[in-house]
């Protein structure tokens, strides 16, 4: 099986670097899909539904055709012509200017058949609630996954608690909203996207417009934040491309706020019954959950209940509930937050019935033995020590306190595809048709690359973001660098051995005596017949040679390991919570980069507060749509928002890489809400925990 | 067409002749092509789109930063609107080179606003550059990405660079340092000559009656941004006339295009409301603050404006000009109902004036939001005591996001007259102001909260202003408030 080498012999990896795209960006002359302005470009966009749920009786487009400036129009969109959420796909239009795009979106006179809708989960639960769809109940069949004998377990237990909680919809707000360019040249299209999957994206987009994949190009160069969004092709990449078709010119599409709010994504909300059962001795004998969340019109709104503790016997059942609402999508570790949330809350609750220390409690009920680890590094690194021993003790007015919750993530590496040319000038190229999202993809292609081949980076060009290039799957789930690195490396072990034969050929010897140092190579025992990479470069002539390689076992690892300890001030006044600090202990397995690691790390921590405290898509129940569809009233975390967060990475490199993405927003909403509870002693069982939620819980108490 | 406006535009002087009204950030990116100022919102809250706009003053050239997405065009006739392009050199500067060593662009869209923001800051600030200005630079932005902490530490990195000018003077000073020290391009340095020879016209309507009238924009941007640039608009920032702060016979005025940011930065007014520069944390973000203006706030007639909350505590008065007519008006009789206001759609506010607090007052602003900056508030609260020894001689009291309008409780206010400072006292007035307000749900919190936000806030004035007589932790103790 591949290893890699040991990481003390390593130039590059398991050490700080920046990006190499870096000076591209901050110069501004990185161009995202937002940027691509052809010659002779139109503007496009979608008229999308102003109802929750209707069915479009007739779509007439002649005002708008009849509109100077306006080249496309498209009255086809909708597939089945029932539309199911606000903000879905009616029709769509390309004009010259945006301001004509504008008033011609105006222009479509569309009839609607308007229906019952239900936009949030507690309507579309109740008996005789509109159904979303004609065909299906609002509310799935179970999903049960059980283990063991509950009864038994539960009948073993010496305290039972029981508790419910809920999170709400979390939308993926990137900056750069998702969109395409679209450009044909004869039967060939050409799509600029903004996207977590450049083949993804082709494949969507051949399928929809039923052509053969080899006239569809997918080009993503630098993207502006996905989280999960931008994981699969949108209906507007097709639309702009049929736009584009019906003017004869390129068609720029990006969704504007609103639509990007409403029809992209979302974080699936949870109503969430638990109840967990243990031992006067600490050990958790059972657990039971009865879940329910709404992925709009879409499915998958899990809980990933119980999701780390070790509990013999235990029952969950789940239901998906429909709601005229956009469909959620995979957002930074689907499902986890959520778990996290009420799990580590109802072990502290457990906890504090037994009468023992949380953290031991853990310990106890954890049978991950790096998360063992863990635990005890961020209890030394936040001084759990010192908290306060009883809940709310503090005498404010800013209450302090400390909380902890667990993190995990499972899947590892796959299939990616790999091509590395060597130029006879020593210049190297690796190509690989993976994306970018700022994760600093680009940047570990390269390393790898010069890593294994002993070179420095700006010897090696790292190709990525095309769909022409080798294939390599979508970037999402923490999958990216466990696939993508591995690629790299065999190709780079690959191309070592073809110039390794090269050389050989030289000295006419067997490719078998031939030792590489670095980037020199040496006939082995004979250090006059030696070639640096240069001279060795140049016996390629004129023909660069050209290697391909792929992912293999060995150089990657599935299954993470964490945890995070937080810091917490709530202002009893007011009820702001302000959280002060955050120990990340994340497990790493090689770190590629430990810039861009613990950048990735300090991310999803924010991303976390983020959710904890603010984000929340609130939907109007009279009108069914979305009312805070703006970043001013969606609010996301800001730079103020910002603790001290001290990253501690729990490396292994003898497994390999591992995705370190979604593991670090996994525990921090329920960290601070143990937090909350032990600077004030009230539990708040629903995010985000807004100042109105904990005024009104601080006043409910007192 | 429209009557055209000259400019620089980074190292170019151009010239425009698209609606004065039209989005200079839509400019940027369709006519001029310049791709690095990024479009984020369209509505002032993320900061993609920052720009600086330098403008010639007393000789010398200012720079604030703005968002692009809510400036007009128009405004830039004799300016200097820089890019991030404009800021490029042959090597990275000192801020590039920071956020690329530390990693603080991951995705990198929110990364060419924020270049620009904090090289402003440090234009501003030079060698004394610290990490209040760090933080006070990245109010304006959003970064889905990074969590703000390598921003942060690049921010460090720029402060170490920055103490290497030397010494910190003048903005005008710390950018020849600048210069000097290979940290701007040279080309900023003929930029105040450049400028003396461009040609300001007095309006760029001509003579036709306006439609609409712009201050800062940061409201009417947001509210009807894609009817503006169709619009024969009056772009009131060309009226230098309408800026400013000065007093005179006890009184200080300021004129209603004065921004938040150059209100707070006076001295007379931190003389008056000592606090103010600590407000200005809370309120809006410092690229809003440039551009938002004491008029826009009163005009908008928001329920919930900071700066309309603060000054209706002051006795303030406007001045109106319709034409030549003009006529003064109490702020607190200002409003009739929801963004309904005792003002014809011809007059414009000029001016506001404010007595000089006396010795005896004190003033303090809460404001309670979700987010600690950038947000507008659930609730806000301004006060102003005027107390001998314990005893209350006058108060006036405001609370914003309680009514349809920015109220000043006046029965409350009554109530405090000649009472005795004590936390009963406070529970008393609470119970009258509870009366008077009328909150209703909404996205910024639920009627309840409100009403127990108000309590809160009203304590919290007392506790702030008056620490010797109301202390916050006895009063959680005795459960008068929670
Ligand atoms: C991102 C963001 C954050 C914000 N945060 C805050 C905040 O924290 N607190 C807060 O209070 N506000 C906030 N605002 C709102 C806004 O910035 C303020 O209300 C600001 O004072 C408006 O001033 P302006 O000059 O930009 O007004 P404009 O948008 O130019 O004008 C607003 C209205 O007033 C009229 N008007 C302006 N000046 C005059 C005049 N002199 N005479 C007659 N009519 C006039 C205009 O015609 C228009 O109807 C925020 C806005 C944004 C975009
Ligand atoms: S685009 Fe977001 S602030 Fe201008
Ligand atoms: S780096 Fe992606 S938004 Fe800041």
């Amino acid at each position: 099986m591949a290893k890699w080498k040991p990481l003390e012999r390593m130039d590059f990896l398991g050490k700080a670097y920046p990006r190499v795209e870096g000076p591209d960006k901050v110069s501004g002359r990185a161009k995202y899909t937002q940027d691509q302005a052809p010659a002779g470009m139109l503007y496009g966009a979608i008229l999308t539904s102003p109802h929750a749920a209707a069915k479009i009786i007739r779509i007439d487009d002649s005002k708008v055709r009849q509109l100077s400036g306006v080249k496309a129009a498209l009255t086809d969109v909708h597939p089945t012509g029932t539309v199911r959420y606000a903000g879905e796909e009616v029709a769509a239009v390309a004009a010259t200017t945006p301001e004509i795009l504008a008033d011609a979106l105006e222009l479509f006179e569309v009839q609607y058949e308007t229906l019952p809708f239900a936009v949030d989960i507690e309507t579309a639960m109740k008996e005789g609630a509109p159904r979303v769809f004609a065909d299906k109940a609002n509310i799935s069949d179970a999903r049960v996954e059980e283990e063991g004998d509950l009864e038994a377990g539960f009948a073993k237990a010496d305290v039972v608690v029981e508790s419910e909680f809920r999170t709400q919809v979390q939308v993926h707000t990137p900056l750069e909203a998702h969109g395409s360019l679209a450009m044909w040249n004869g039967e060939e299209l050409t799509i600029w996207d903004s996207t977590q999957a450049v083949h993804g994206v082709r494949e969507g987009v051949a399928n929809a417009l039923e052509m053969p994949i080899n006239k569809v190009r997918v080009i993503c160069q630098h993207m502006g934040g996905g989280f999960g969004s931008k994981l699969q092709p949108g209906r507007y990449s097709a639309i702009a491309a049929r736009l584009a078709k019906q003017a004869g010119a390129p068609v720029k599409l990006m969704l504007d706020r609103k639509t990007e709010f409403l029809g992209v994504g979302n974080r699936p909300n949870s109503i969430q019954k638990l109840k967990l059962g243990a031992g006067r001795d600490g050990r958790v004998t059972a657990f039971s959950a009865i879940t329910y969340g709404t992925a709009g019109i879409g499915t998958n709104a899990g809980v990933r209940l119980p999701i780390v503790y070790d509990i013999p016997n235990y029952r969950h059942e789940h239901y998906d509930v429909f709601t005229n609402a956009g469909a959620a999508r995979p957002f930074r570790a689907p499902g986890c937050p959520q778990a996290v949330f009420s799990m580590d809350q109802i072990m502290d609750e457990m906890a504090e019935k037994l009468g023992m220390d949380p953290l031991e409690f853990r310990l106890k009920n954890d049978a991950n033995p790096a998360r063992q680890q863990e635990w005890r590094i961020g209890a030394e690194k936040i001084g759990w020590a010192k908290r306060n021993p009883k809940p709310g003790s503090d005498p404010g007015p800013l209450k302090r306190g400390m909380g902890m919750a667990a993190s995990i993530w499972w899947p590892g590496g796959r299939g990616t595809q790999a091509m590395i040319t060597v130029y006879p000038d020593g210049m190297v190229e690796v190509r690989c048709g993976t994306q970018d999202l700022g994760t600093g993809t680009r940047t570990y292609v390269a390393s790898v690359a010069a890593e294994e081949l002993g070179l420095e980076m700006a010897q090696v060009r790292a190709l990525i973001g095309d769909s022409d290039y080798p294939k390599s799957g979508a970037s999402g789930g923490s999958t990216t660098a466990p696939s993508v690195a591995p690629a790299i490396k065999n190709t780079a072990e690959k191309t070592r051995e073809a110039l390794a034969e090269i050389a050989a050929k030289h000295f006419g010897v067997s490719p078998a005596q031939m030792e590489w140092q670095k980037s020199t190579i040496t006939v082995k025992n004979s250090p006059a017949k030696k070639l640096g990479w240069k001279e060795l470069c140049s016996l390629l002539d004129t023909e660069p040679l050209e290697v391909r390689g792929e992912w293999v076992e060995g150089l990657s690892s599935a299954g993470v390991a964490g945890c995070q300890f937080v810091e917490v001030a709530v202002d009893t006044l007011t009820g702001r919570i302000a959280v002060e600090k955050v120990v990340a202990v994340a497990d790493c397995g090689l770190v590629l980069n430990r810039l861009t690691t613990e950048s990735q790390i300090n991310g999803g921590v924010i991303q976390g507060i983020s959710y904890a405290l603010f984000e929340d898509r609130l939907m109007d129940p009279h009108t069914g749509t979305m009312v805070n569809s703006d970043l001013e009233n969606y609010k996301i975390s800001g730079s103020i928002e910002t603790p001290e967060i001290e990253v501690i990475i729990y490396d292994e490199w003898e497994r390999g890489v591992i995705g370190v993405g979604e593991p670090p927003t996994i525990p921090t909403a329920g960290a601070i809400a143990n937090a909350v509870y032990n600077a004030t002693g009230v539990r708040l069982r629903e995010i985000p925990m807004t100042p109105d939620r904990v005024l009104l819980a601080l006043a409910k108490k007192s | 067409m429209f009557s055209p406006i000259r400019f620089l535009l980074n190292r170019r002087e151009i010239e425009a002749t698209e609606p004065p009204g039209m989005l200079v950030l839509d400019f940027l990116r369709r006519r001029e092509m310049l791709m690095g100022t990024k479009e984020g919102c369209k509505e002032g809250d993320c900061g993609a789109c920052a720009a600086l706009v330098g403008e010639l003053s007393g000789g010398e050239v200012r720079y604030t930063p703005v968002t692009s997405c809510l400036l007009p065009l128009g405004e830039l006739a004799g300016k200097h609107l820089v890019t991030v392009e404009g800021l490029n050199m042959q090597r990275l500067s000192p801020v590039q080179d920071a956020i690329v060593s530390e990693g603080a662009a991951q995705c990198g869209f929110c990364t060419p606003g924020i270049v620009v923001s904090l090289t402003a800051r440090l234009m501003e600030k030079g060698a004394a550059l610290s990490a209040e200005d760090v933080k006070y630079a990245l109010s304006g932005h959003l970064c889905r990405c990074t969590g703000y902490a390598s921003l942060k530490r690049a921010g460090e990195l720029v402060i170490r660079d920055a103490a290497q000018l030397g010494s910190s003077g003048s903005p005008s000073e710390n950018i020849a340092l600048m210069i000097a020290g290979g940290m701007l391009p040279e080309y900023f340095r003929e930029i105040p000559e450049r400028l003396r020879k461009i040609q300001f016209p007095s309006s760029a309507n001509g003579r036709q009656k306006p439609e609409v009238f712009i201050a800062g924009g940061t409201d009417l941007y947001v509210q009807r941004g894609e009817t503006l640039p169709d619009m024969r608009v009056e772009v009131l920032n060309l009226h230098p006339e309408m800026k400013g702060v000065f007093e005179e016979k006890g009184e200080i005025h300021a004129g209603a295009l004065t921004t938040f940011e150059e209100f707070a930065a006076h001295p007379l007014v931190q003389q008056a409301i000592p606090e103010i520069r600590s407000y200005m944390h809370r309120n809006a973000s410092w690229q809003i603050r440039n551009r938002a203006t004491l008029g826009g706030n009163i005009v908008n007639a928001s329920p919930i404006g900071d700066m309309t909350i603060l000054l209706l505590v002051l006795d303030t008065s406007l001045t109106l000009k319709n034409g030549q007519k003009s006529r003064k008006l109490p702020l607190a009789g200002f409003y009739k109902g929801y963004k309904q206001l005792a003002k014809k759609p011809a007059e414009i506010v000029t001016e506001i004036v404010f007595p000089k607090p006396s010795r005896s007052a004190r003033v303090n602003f809460e404001k309670v939001s979700k987010r600690k900056c950038l947000d507008i508030a659930s609730v806000n609260s301004a006060i102003q005591i005027t107390a001998g020894e314990r005893v209350i001689q006058k108060v006036n009291l405001s609370l914003g996001g309680v009514a349809p309008i920015p109220l000043f409780l006046r029965r409350t206010c009554e109530f405090l007259a000649e009472k005795e400072i004590t936390p009963e006292t406070i529970v008393q007035a609470a119970a009258i102001a509870q009366q008077e307000i009328s909150p209703i749900s909404d996205v910024r919190g639920s009627a309840e909260y409100k009403r127990l936000l108000t309590r809160q806030l009203l304590f919290a004035h007392f506790a702030k202003l008056y620490p010797g007589y109301v202390i916050v932790r006895e009063l959680l103790e005795s459960g008068l408030i929670t």
